[in-house]
């Protein structure tokens, strides 16, 4: 590595260096405790797997360029250079990760490795040297955003078509739109994903409740916090903040992904409009009447996945408990406690990248098919995009043998159309 | 298939979860030649726009789009 080139990357670390971090990057003691929190470790038993040994990979490069003892010592202040060597360590401990922070509640003094393989990850962009597929998706989010004008047309026709499917579970007066779009004044934006199981069952939700609310042009998801660039990360989530401002909307409503609904609640700033996951909503209607559910369409045991960055990382765990029970009489908990759910092993954009990971999530996420199978439930409840994708795989993998379901569509088929006022 | 353009290869990306119809695209054009096209099949209605602003952003290009009930079909030239 040039000297050019690690000055350019120095730079990027240190504009990572806030209070908390430098926390983090000072405070381990080596206790353990985190030892045997990390999924991966837990699956596959290898010692670069444990959090620690991942955190321990950035702090050298700290005390090497960034603290004093390691500039002068470097032998004796644990120090290490900055190398392609130290590219590749970052690269495997960035990208066995999934973010879960699993780690951070069980660490003492709450160190955050998902913050700290963010400064692995940047380095990593710096270098280009980042997932290609996780850098192309977000440069698409973004084009999206910027060309919007070009596309929408087409995808507005695109999603006329999905409104009879819509109707198929919620009947509608005649003349009433389905699926809502561009409705300036309406209180709730719903940020969707690509596919039409995303806005389906969501639209007949929002339509039974009597929802004054309108789908969003752009995706939820953001690939620029996957490939954790900051930069691409913020004008991924303005194209949302931005058309959430142009429609005046109340609320923006995340779907069922939990990269998405983290980034917008606690990155998005101060806006006027508050952020709300769809599990969320849900609940408000359950508990509020403006849905009922009959809990005769569940048939079999259903256990629920709390999602890493909509429960733990975001603290939506009582919700999806409230809306199971009015599916199910039947529901058999994971966890004894959700903020200790094994992740699924597919966070941190490795599902994104698709078959290149595929081996490395079946083998790392072991202790999540355990963890399922001891509960006997038929049906695998889960309220986040990644998370169904990679419980679907480890399902077809370890022949499990449970449904996975989304949550939202649970509700849409149980939805009693009787209670429409 | 479009009777105007000739197709080098198909892929069936129908009913993926997101992100995996543009991943199997961006993969996939690389199995043909430059100049030649291939045809994705996609059920997401939000290809419609995910796929113009990936050749946009890749530098390949989309000939055309056709809907047939549920099924989006894409026609896209290697460029690069």
């Amino acid at each position: 590595m040039d000297q050019q080139t690690r000055d350019d990357l120095l730079k990027l670390f240190q504009g990572k260096l806030n209070e908390a971090m430098r926390f983090y990057l000072e405070t381990c003691t080596r206790c353990g405790v985190c030892t045997e929190a990390c999924h991966v470790h837990a699956s596959m038993g290898q010692v670069k797997y444990i959090a620690a040994y991942r955190a321990e990979i950035v702090r050298r490069l700290y005390k090497k360029y960034f603290k004093g003892r390691g500039k002068v010592w470097p032998s004796v202040g644990e120090a290490k250079e900055l190398s392609e060597m130290a590219l590749d360590e970052l690269y495997d401990a960035a990208y066995s990760c999934t973010g879960c922070r699993r780690c951070m509640v069980y660490c003492p003094f709450g160190i955050d490795t998902q913050m700290l393989m963010s400064i692995a990850k940047l380095l990593l962009v710096g270098a280009e040297s980042e997932p290609e597929i996780l850098t192309l998706l977000a440069d698409t989010s973004i084009e999206k955003g910027k060309s919007i004008e070009l596309f929408k047309e087409n995808f507005m026709e695109g999603i006329k078509r999905l409104e009879a499917k819509v109707v198929s579970k919620w009947k509608m007066e005649a003349g009433e739109t389905a699926i809502p779009m561009d409705v300036e004044g309406a209180d709730l934006l719903y940020v969707a994903l690509a596919g039409a199981h995303s806005i389906i069952p969501a639209a007949a939700i929002f339509n039974a409740a009597g929802e004054n609310w309108t789908l969003s042009f752009f995706e939820a998801v953001n690939f620029g916090a996957f490939v954790g660039d900051p930069t691409k990360s913020k004008l991924i989530l303005d194209r949302i903040v931005n058309e959430a401002i142009r429609l005046k909307v109340k609320e923006v409503c995340i779907c069922e992904c939990g990269t998405a609904f983290r980034v917008m609640k606690q990155l998005a700033g101060k806006q006027p409009f508050k952020v709300s996951s769809i599990t969320e909503v849900h609940a408000r209607y359950i508990r509020e009447g403006r849905i009922k559910l009959d809990k005769n369409k569940m048939d079999g045991g259903v256990t629920y996945h709390d999602p890493c960055q909509i429960a733990r990382n975001a603290g939506v765990m009582d919700e999806p408990r409230y809306i199971l029970k009015h599916l199910t009489d039947d529901y058999r908990e994971l966890t004894d406690d959700p903020r200790y759910n094994w992740c699924c092993g597919g966070g941190g954009g490795l599902v994104a990248m698709g078959e290149d990971t595929l081996d490395f999530r079946m083998k790392s996420s072991r202790v999540k098919v355990d963890q399922v199978n001891a509960t006997g439930a038929d049906i695998l409840a889960t309220a986040c995009e990644n998370c169904h994708a990679q419980l679907d795989n480890l399902n077809d993998h370890y022949k499990m043998g449970v449904e996975v379901k989304f949550l939202s569509s649970m509700i849409a088929d149980a939805l009693v159309q009787d209670a429409q006022p | 298939m479009s009777d105007d353009i000739k197709v080098d290869k198909v892929f069936d990306l129908k009913g993926l979860p997101c992100p995996m119809p543009v991943v199997k695209v961006s993969k996939g054009i690389k199995e043909v030649e430059i100049g030649q096209v291939i045809e994705a099949l996609s059920t997401d209605p939000g290809a419609l726009s995910d796929f113009p602003a990936w050749a946009r952003t890749s530098g390949n290009e989309i000939l055309k789009t056709e809907q047939e009930d549920d099924v989006i079909k894409f026609y896209i030239k290697r460029n690069v």
